[in-house]
């Protein structure tokens, strides 16, 4: 699809259950500042029902227009569904950027549509900005962060990206527009094929949190010594309001599960905070939080890698640190 | 049918700190880890319910190696798709050559990793899919053939896993948790290297020119560069020391984490 007269930028949030995702918060910042410099119109698209009780807090956030697109089971995602929905009302206006979250819907839902228009994705960007010549500049990372590759899309519109969370810290709009609400509806599933969630799993505890949205990443590497010593990290992590991962050595021991498995041949996050806990830092771990904006390692080896990659290490056992870090934690006020 | 990808050994690239520039020579070439389980999965499926595997790539020639390791391990066939005119391609031009020579060699199931190391998209599966018109299901970590009309898989969630039930053809994208890969036997090895490797260009998949390799690619690469690897301004201390723990409170409160 070539599209010169394509015009605004376009955001694609996220729900989960009818809740909204945070990253929808920050896209929304990241999309305003965008359509600003191209002197367009920013435009939110939802999927799922009974979302307009959102509009209040997405104004804030100063798009010019909302699309909800709703349907009988639009809150389940269904990529093919979700991609030919959004379809759908692109064709019939196509904007110049769409913006979706790199979440594992995220990347799903933007591949699918990138292949249904024909049209360019970069994938997992840290960065985003429109340059001198006007042009929308994307930055990616590859080969496990140590490469930094800056993309353009010369020759077709949309341009899609999807945006790694925690890029940038979301921030209500300056000015208040005038907010326009639409509807649009959910297209169903092509007669040809057939696809069905049957159950969705957590399988992680409710206080482990979410890797790739929490601000703090609390890892744990087998320097954990035993299972029973997660009580003590979950502890922390509920004072942090931080989600839990760990190396490859704790997920293959069991310690937890492999959705938690942060690095190479598992997750890459790029939270505020990362707290490496008797983690050595292998090099296919380090891929994984290279792009976290601190990191924190606690480690009993002096000459571990992982502190030639942190910001602030302490080095001794695990167990004099956590006990009476908690302690302090536990005598502040909560954080609001 | 399962697309696999040479990959240069990232854990083993370094970076070359003056230059600012990867370090690639001496690193191994090797079967992208991700695609190595979904070619794992496929001979399972094929062990319980039959059919046969070809796995295919794009690549230069350099990159039978990795065909011939999926050969050892014991794919049906092997196709490599290697043209200069393939060259440069991005996510959409590789997607698109890829589903052109799947369409063309017909299939049931296609099998992908879940991201290729280097380039770390996950787009590549997704957009197959969609090209060839099928159903799709990422981060799979488990699955059950039920006949040859529908299956059902384990997919990876951020906070868990979702059962998702599919008609076929599909296609997979496969995670860690999938499998153990088989490790091919030295005799496996040998008699893989006599198996033909079969080579197809743009032409022999009816590609154009602006279909595929740079021409065909949406995404451009103005330039890459180094990020900077923070290294030797770790501040440590011993957790003996006294302020080892009011230190790190204060980073906390700094960042805005804790009050």
């Amino acid at each position: 699809m070539s599209q010169p007269d394509a015009n605004g930028v376009w955001v694609v949030g996220e729900q989960k259950d009818g809740q909204m995702a945070a990253v929808t918060l920050e896209l929304l910042t990241t999309g305003r500042w965008i359509a600003d410099s191209l002197k367009q119109q920013l435009t939110l698209v939802m999927v799922g029902n009974d979302l307009d009780r959102m509009v209040s807090t997405l104004e804030e956030y100063g798009p010019d227009r909302i699309i909800f697109v709703s349907g009988e089971g639009a809150n389940q995602f269904i990529p093919e569904v979700y991609s030919e929905s959004i379809a759908a009302i692109v064709t019939k206006a196509p904007p110049s950027v769409i913006l979706f979250p790199a979440t594992y819907d995220g990347r799903d839902l933007a591949g699918r549509l990138a292949a249904r228009l024909g049209v360019g994705l970069a994938a997992d960007c840290t960065e985003v900005s429109v340059d001198d010549e006007g042009r929308f500049i994307q930055v990616r990372p590859a080969f496990g962060g140590n490469l930094m590759a800056v993309i353009h899309q010369p020759t077709a519109k949309p341009q899609l990206a999807t945006l790694r969370p925690h890029i940038t810290k979301s921030a209500k709009a300056s000015t208040k527009v005038t907010l326009l609400v639409e509807h649009a509806p959910l297209v169903g599933l092509p007669k040809n094929f057939d696809k069905k969630v049957l159950e969705t799993v957590r399988e992680v505890a409710e206080e482990a949190g979410n890797l790739d949205e929490a601000e703090v990443v609390i890892g744990i590497g087998r320097g954990l010594g035993s299972l029973d010593n997660l009580k003590t990290v979950n502890r922390l992590a509920i004072l942090l309001n931080a989600a839990v991962g760990g190396s490859r050595g704790v997920v293959d021991a069991g310690w937890l599960p492999h959705s938690q498995q942060i690095g190479l041949t598992g997750r890459v996050i790029s939270p505020k905070m990362y707290l490496a806990l008797g983690i050595s830092g292998a090099v296919q771990h380090l891929v994984g939080v290279r792009t976290a904006k601190e990191i924190v390692a606690i480690n009993i080896d002096p000459e571990a890698p992982i502190f030639k990659v942190a910001t602030y290490g302490i080095v001794g056992d695990l167990f004099s640190i956590l006990p009476p870090l908690i302690r302090e934690l536990e005598s502040k006020p909560t954080r609001i | 049918m399962v697309c696999v990808k040479q990959v240069p050994d990232v854990a083993e690239i370094r970076i070359d700190e003056v230059k600012h520039t990867l370090i690639r020579s001496g690193v191994p070439s090797i079967l992208n880890p991700f695609d190595e389980f979904a070619v794992e999965e496929a001979l399972r499926i094929r062990e319980k319910s039959g059919g046969d595997v070809t796995v295919i790539s794009m690549g230069p020639l350099q990159a039978k190696e990795t065909l011939t390791k999926c050969l050892a391990m014991g794919a049906d066939r092997a196709v490599l798709l290697s043209d200069p005119k393939f060259a440069g391609a991005d996510t959409w031009a590789t997607s698109k050559t890829l589903a052109m020579t799947i369409q063309k060699l017909g299939f049931d199931l296609v099998l992908c990793g879940m991201k290729a190391v280097d380039g770390e998209t996950s787009q590549v599966g997704p957009e197959i899919a969609e090209l060839l018109g099928i159903p799709h299901i990422s981060y799979v970590k488990r699955v059950e053939i039920n006949n040859d009309k529908s299956l059902v898989a384990e997919r990876m969630t951020e906070q868990g896993h979702q059962l998702v039930s599919s008609s076929i053809p599909c296609l997979l994208t496969a995670t860690k948790a999938l499998n153990v890969p088989r490790i091919p036997t030295l005799l496996s090895q040998m008699a893989a290297k006599k198996k033909p490797i079969e080579i197809f260009t743009a032409e022999s998949i009816g590609a154009q020119k602006d279909q595929v390799g740079l021409p065909g690619s949406r995404t451009h690469v103005l330039k890459v560069f180094t990020p900077n690897l923070r290294t030797g301004e770790c501040k440590i201390v011993r957790a003996e020391e006294k302020d080892a723990i009011p230190q790190l409170l204060g980073l906390l409160k700094k960042e805005g984490i804790t009050t």
